[in-house]
């Protein structure tokens, strides 16, 4: 490299860098360090935030639901941080935390092997832990928040055999299957739907991605010429089969169902008559939130709160959805 | 290459298969006769799947246009995926949530995507960092820039209120427009605009003064700056051009999802050099054409959507797609002499 001028080059970057630094701390994000502090009589609360990574809008919204439900008490502060799907940066913002004494911690881990001893040290140190989502190993943790995935997928796969009474051609797009997630819809799926006399007659992995699922269903088509449903492992996945389908002229003779049902994706695509079902893949955020009061004015919790499943379909989406059990 | 060969004819044929252009199209046949052999009862022979292929390639070719320009300037451009997710993302901001018209949606993200290949250029070119740390930075920064402009979320037709709710507006006609089939629904409209990308890098290289310098500057690039060559110049355009390239990639992204996700476009810049590289032009710069890059944009995309209409497993299709790769530019090296 011989550039020709180094000082300018070095102040050029010294204040862009400045610029976006202090750009970033005004608002990182919807869910950015949102601090509620308010001067209350009552005693503050720190709460730590570790999110494994913001890089899908499943996690935005899990910051965004805890930001949402801590506004409603105002003796809560929360300091989010985000770990860029890097497990040994989530380790260091656990012994960060930990260090800084909150009153209390959760996390979304990335994995949990890794994560499993940090947690354990600041549990030790009297932090109590809420884990969200994805699991840690052993019990070092004070009370462990998630949904579950293969519940979910036999739903779908009972919603599916209901709606086409027992028999027809199913299109199945499965999220990455090498991912928990992916294997569990689908295995839940299987069982949603034994029994029955549904056939699957296509299925192949779109890795979660919108431009991967239409081309998978684009395929289907071309081969098949009688399709009845199509089960996506994600609302983006049944949205990029119907605009295959829809470029087809085919998507009247179809039902499309998904997982997920975000505010912005999977519902919106209900009310827009795109898909004809998604099930909810709760973020767990709201929970969180009263779990914590609870741990902060010493309640007792559970050790495990398996969190339910909404149903939007056309009829109810109106209404906000039905719980399933 | 011995030369006992008995006829002109037959020795001819050998010549055409031996020069880049005859093998990539070698390489793109045998893609073809294998998806004739493995044909999913006839899907195979459908024009819609054809139509589907062409599709799905679009977005990669139009990438591999703008990534030809630069390669055979002698440099590579790894930001062109982060690109596109910007520009989706503000494509789809103006046009969804600010119904701009397309005729001013479209000059805007063609001006965001020139700015930011701009910059890569002007970094390489004329601060001198190596193309690959330059483009890598701005690939990290443009990434940022659309999950900032986007605060993570997809920008789709559902629309925020400040109290929380959603309201939700119309998939702008636009965007209709252009992801749209056409001729008795036999052509998508993104393959015409792939289409006109390839005409406009063909003219730009072989009828343009332009094109004449970046194969010079690849080729020697200090013998072009001693013969008078605008080197610098020459080589940031390069940047801008596969910048304002990521631009129209990114709008038929927007157009087909319908949304602006800022995750959009992960791993498309690798999709584009494999593209690029398979044609038959050389990473070294210099050597090259866009009629090979379309040869191999051809070659990849039917290679995945004869796998798909297959329904090869995951693992099995990385496998495949790697074995091809690697012999289908094993097949383009040339002999030095």
């Amino acid at each position: 490299m011989h550039t020709k001028y180094p000082i300018l080059t070095t102040l050029a970057t010294l204040a862009l860098a400045t610029a976006l630094f202090s750009a970033c701390n005004k608002s990182s994000g919807p869910a950015g360090a949102n601090t509620t502090s308010t001067t209350t009589p009552t005693r503050q609360f720190v709460i730590g935030m570790s999110q494994c990574n913001l890089g899908e809008p499943w996690r935005v919204q899990m910051n965004a639901d805890i930001a949402a439900a801590a506004a409603k008490h105002p003796e809560l502060k929360v300091i989010f941080k985000d770990a860029q799907n890097d497990t040994l940066q989530q380790r260091a913002q656990v012994e960060e935390f930990a260090s800084a004494k909150v009153d209390l911690l959760i996390i979304s881990p990335k994995e949990a092997q890794p994560l499993t001893e940090p947690v354990a040290h600041a549990a030790a140190a009297g932090i109590p832990v809420i884990v969200l989502d994805r699991r840690l190993l052993g019990t070092n943790y004070t009370c462990f928040i998630g949904a579950d995935n293969k519940k979910i997928g036999r739903a779908a796969g009972e919603w599916i055999v209901k709606m086409l009474q027992g028999k027809g051609n199913v299109v199945e797009l499965m999220g990455l299957q090498t991912s928990t997630p992916g294997q569990d819809r689908h295995s839940g799926f299987l069982d949603g739907i034994a029994g029955s006399d549904l056939q699957v007659i296509f299925r192949a992995d779109m890795q979660w991605l919108e431009p991967n699922a239409r081309q998978e269903m684009e395929s289907a088509l071309a081969r098949f010429d009688k399709i009845d449903c199509v089960f996506a492992h994600n609302d983006d996945g049944a949205h990029g089969a119907y605009l295959a389908t829809k470029a087809a002229g085919r998507e009247k003779q179809i039902k499309f169902v998904g997982i997920d049902a975000l505010p912005q994706e999977g519902v919106a695509y209900v009310r827009q008559g795109i898909l004809d079902a998604t099930f909810q893949y709760p973020t767990g955020g709201a929970e969180a939130i009263d779990t914590a009061l609870k741990i902060l004015h010493g309640e007792r919790v559970p050790k495990e709160i398996v969190l339910g499943t909404r149903l939007f379909d056309k009829d109810n989406v109106a209404q906000g959805g039905v719980a399933l059990k | 290459m011995t030369e006992n060969f008995q006829s002109g004819k037959k020795n001819a044929l050998v010549l055409a298969i031996a020069s880049p252009a005859g093998r990539a199209l070698l390489a793109l046949l045998l893609v073809l006769i294998i998806g004739a052999i493995f044909n999913a009862d006839g899907a195979f022979f459908k024009i819609g799947t054809h139509r589907d292929t062409l599709r799905q390639a679009s977005v990669y070719g139009i990438l591999a246009c703008g990534m030809t320009l630069v390669i055979i300037s002698g440099g590579i451009d790894l930001a062109v995926g982060s690109m596109l997710a910007l520009v989706a993302v503000c494509c789809a901001q103006m046009a969804i949530h600010w119904n701009w018209s397309g005729w001013l949606v479209v000059p805007a993200c063609l001006i965001i995507g020139g700015c930011c290949g701009g910059v890569s250029g002007f970094v390489t070119a004329r601060l001198g960092v190596q193309p690959f740390i330059a483009t890598l930075s701005m690939m990290v920064l443009a990434r940022g820039l659309a999950k900032y402009a986007s605060g993570g979320m997809k920008v789709s037709t559902a629309i925020m209120n400040p109290d929380g709710t959603f309201r939700y507006v119309e998939v702008p006609r636009f965007f209709r427009l252009v992801d749209h089939h056409i001729l008795g629904g036999n052509l998508s409209v993104v393959t015409l605009i792939f289409a006109a990308c390839v005409a406009t890098a063909w003219i730009l290289m072989s009828k343009h003064r332009w094109g004449r310098y970046l194969y010079a500057i690849g080729g020697n690039e200090e013998a072009s700056r001693l013969s008078g060559v605008p080197v610098v110049a020459a080589k940031t355009l390069a940047y801008v051009a596969s910048g304002m390239f990521a631009a129209v990639a990114g709008i038929c992204q927007a157009a087909q999802e319908q949304q602006g996700d800022p995750e959009a476009g992960m791993g498309y810049e690798l999709m584009a050099i494999a593209m690029v590289v398979i044609g038959g032009t050389s990473l070294m710069g210099g050597r090259g054409g866009i009629g090979l890059t379309l040869l191999g944009v051809l070659t990849i995309g039917y290679l995945d959507k004869v796998l798909s209409i297959n329904a090869v497993p995951e693992a099995g299709r990385l496998v495949l797609t790697g074995i091809i790769i690697v012999v289908a530019v094993l097949t383009q090296r040339r002999k030095r002499t």
